[in-house]
């Protein structure tokens, strides 16, 4: 079932000025309700802009957006509580911690839905549970904070929300290979435990492959590909036309296709590509 | 947010654009001279053709140039109002109640409200529109160089204001982001009482000022890793040059002046 789904959504920043720029254009695309479903493409390939219609931070120039089947732009008045059922973490979160303590940050988006004391607290140390960060950290300034320890403090602020579908621009960027990591890991477990619906946008294909079920890619302004993590994967040439890295275990493969060895499509892991490998020479 | 006019700089091939920024800052305060000469129907008539005459001549769409004035339109009824109902004179127009409007009055409401859009139109068409920030910053440096002798450090100033300019949008982008990252954590800028929305400005102002205090420590760093150490011994990438075409729109813009006390004196009409 989809939980959110766009419909001919068209978006232009600076209509009808010299400066005008159309990052969305005619977009259709359904996410699948309870996946994990990565959205990837190039810097200005309208990525940030999808993520932002999501939760009705822009609104769209023409086209619908729908969660749950009903249009969020139906009442605009209601515009709060679609943000509270899809979360949105932006690029680079760190920066808008402003509370004294951790603790306080993350309590910040419960505490705007009028959760009483007692549910905000357990949600608090709950969500701090899912991103790794110590109970000891949370009585802490966001100052006294490493880059790593605020990003995920800041992921930790939207999951408290508990949104039905949890959407994250890059959360991964500019991090270290562990910290990335750390955090991907806290977004699948929050994905699992609460049954949520997980977007992650992001340009690394290996993030993709590891952490996604679902793979939409985005080029100039347009779907290119979508489907599973497999039936993408499987159209590794056209990735590559895309101007997108596949995982490095799959340029491998593309590459030993092209020697002639016959090698299946669509392999992602070295794990599958050992196993396709041994059944080649066995 | 975003339709602020500021530094609106409006690409386009005109006289104007091609201009040196020098030339067009000194003619921005020649025409603001001119627009106070003005004081009869002829000269005030003479103004706005001139104003109407820059339009045509910057190649940008009077749609723009209407937008900057919008935030003065307030000020603009209100002058009008004022000039309207309390200017004293000879011809009595019409009274009401206890309010009387005199011929006098409408002559100096409708002749402040042309020199206000005038000024808003002539100031913005040469500076704002045609001109880069960039440009105009460089232009201000080298007509206050001469204060150098007093050891005024026009250079810094210049940098300094370059400096913010630039960081202008930035900021503007990075409140908007912040913003809308507050919003997708519930807070809600647009009800309530004053206290509670001031409250609701605090998580957008804490990281925003942080955030300005990183970039500058950054850009100084970059700066000083560039060998920065102010205006001395400092040459420019891009040295301006006059033109025919600058000296004739000085000449021209003297002229105009002439011509507006020259009308002035044919004592037609009303006279301010």
């Amino acid at each position: 079932m989809a939980v959110l789904s766009l419909e001919h959504v068209t978006y232009i920043y600076g209509e009808g000025t010299p400066f005008e720029i159309r990052a969305l254009d005619d977009v259709t695309l359904t996410v699948r309700e309870g996946s994990v479903t990565g959205i990837i493409g190039h810097t200005g390939s309208g990525k940030s802009t999808l993520v932002q219609l999501f939760n009705g931070l822009e609104k769209p120039m023409s086209g619908r957006v729908l969660l749950d089947g009903k249009d969020i732009w139906a009442d605009p008045k209601k515009m709060r509580d679609i943000r509270f059922r899809v979360g949105l973490v932006m690029q680079y979160p760190e920066y808008q911690l402003f509370e004294e303590t951790i603790r306080a940050d993350i309590a910040f988006g419960p505490r705007n839905m009028g959760l009483d004391e007692t549910e905000i607290a357990y949600r608090v140390d709950e969500a701090a549970s899912f991103v790794g960060l110590d109970r000891e950290l949370l009585d802490k300034s966001p100052f006294d904070l490493s880059g790593g320890q605020k990003r995920r403090a800041a992921i930790a602020g939207i999951m408290a929300m508990r949104p039905e579908v949890l959407v994250l621009d890059e959360p991964a960027a500019g991090l270290d290979p562990r910290g990335r990591d750390t955090i991907l890991e806290g977004i699948r477990t929050y994905g699992k435990r609460t049954g949520a619906t997980v977007i992650i946008v992001s340009h690394s294909m290996e993030d993709m492959a590891a952490y996604c079920d679902d793979i939409i890619v985005m080029e100039h302004a347009k779907v290119a590909l979508s489907g599973t993590r497999d039936e993408v994967f499987a159209n590794a040439e056209r990735l590559t036309a895309v101007g997108l890295d596949v995982p490095q275990i799959t340029h491998l493969m593309l590459l030993l296709k092209e020697r002639g060895l016959a090698v299946p499509d669509g392999i992602y892991t070295v794990e599958a590509a050992t196993a396709a490998l041994r059944r080649l020479f066995s | 947010m975003k339709n602020i006019a500021f530094g609106q700089y409006y690409p386009a091939r005109s006289p104007l654009h091609a201009m040196d920024a020098r030339v067009k800052v000194i003619l921005s305060i020649l025409y603001i001279v001119a627009a106070f000469l003005c004081k009869n129907v002829l000269s005030f008539g003479a103004l706005l053709l001139s104003a109407l005459f820059l339009l045509v001549l910057s190649r940008i769409p009077p749609r723009i140039v209407l937008r900057a004035l919008r935030p003065l339109f307030f000020i603009m009824l209100f002058t009008a109002a004022l000039n309207l109902f309390f200017a004293t004179g000879s011809t009595v127009l019409f009274s009401f109640w206890r309010i009387t409007v005199y011929v006098e009055g409408l002559y100096s409401a409708v002749f402040m409200l042309v020199r206000i859009i005038v000024l808003i139109f002539g100031t913005s068409i040469f500076l704002t529109y045609t001109t880069t920030p960039i440009a105009l910053t460089d232009a201000i440096e080298s007509l206050l160089s001469p204060l150098r002798i007093f050891k005024i450090p026009v250079h810094e100033f210049a940098m300094m204001m370059s400096i913010a300019l630039r960081f202008i949008p930035t900021l503007m982008e990075e409140t908007n982001k912040i913003m809308n990252a507050q919003k997708a954590r519930g807070v809600d800028f647009s009800s309530g009482g004053l206290l509670k929305r001031a409250k609701a400005l605090v998580p957008i102002l804490i990281p925003l000022i942080v955030s300005s205090f990183r970039r500058a420590d950054e850009l100084a760093m970059a700066m000083e890793c560039r060998c920065y150490r102010g205006g001395k011994g400092r040459t420019k990438m891009t040295v301006p040059h006059l033109h025919l075409g600058d000296f004739v729109a000085l000449a021209l813009m003297v002229a105009f002046g002439a011509g507006l006390i020259y009308l002035n004196h044919l004592g037609y009409g009303y006279t301010m």
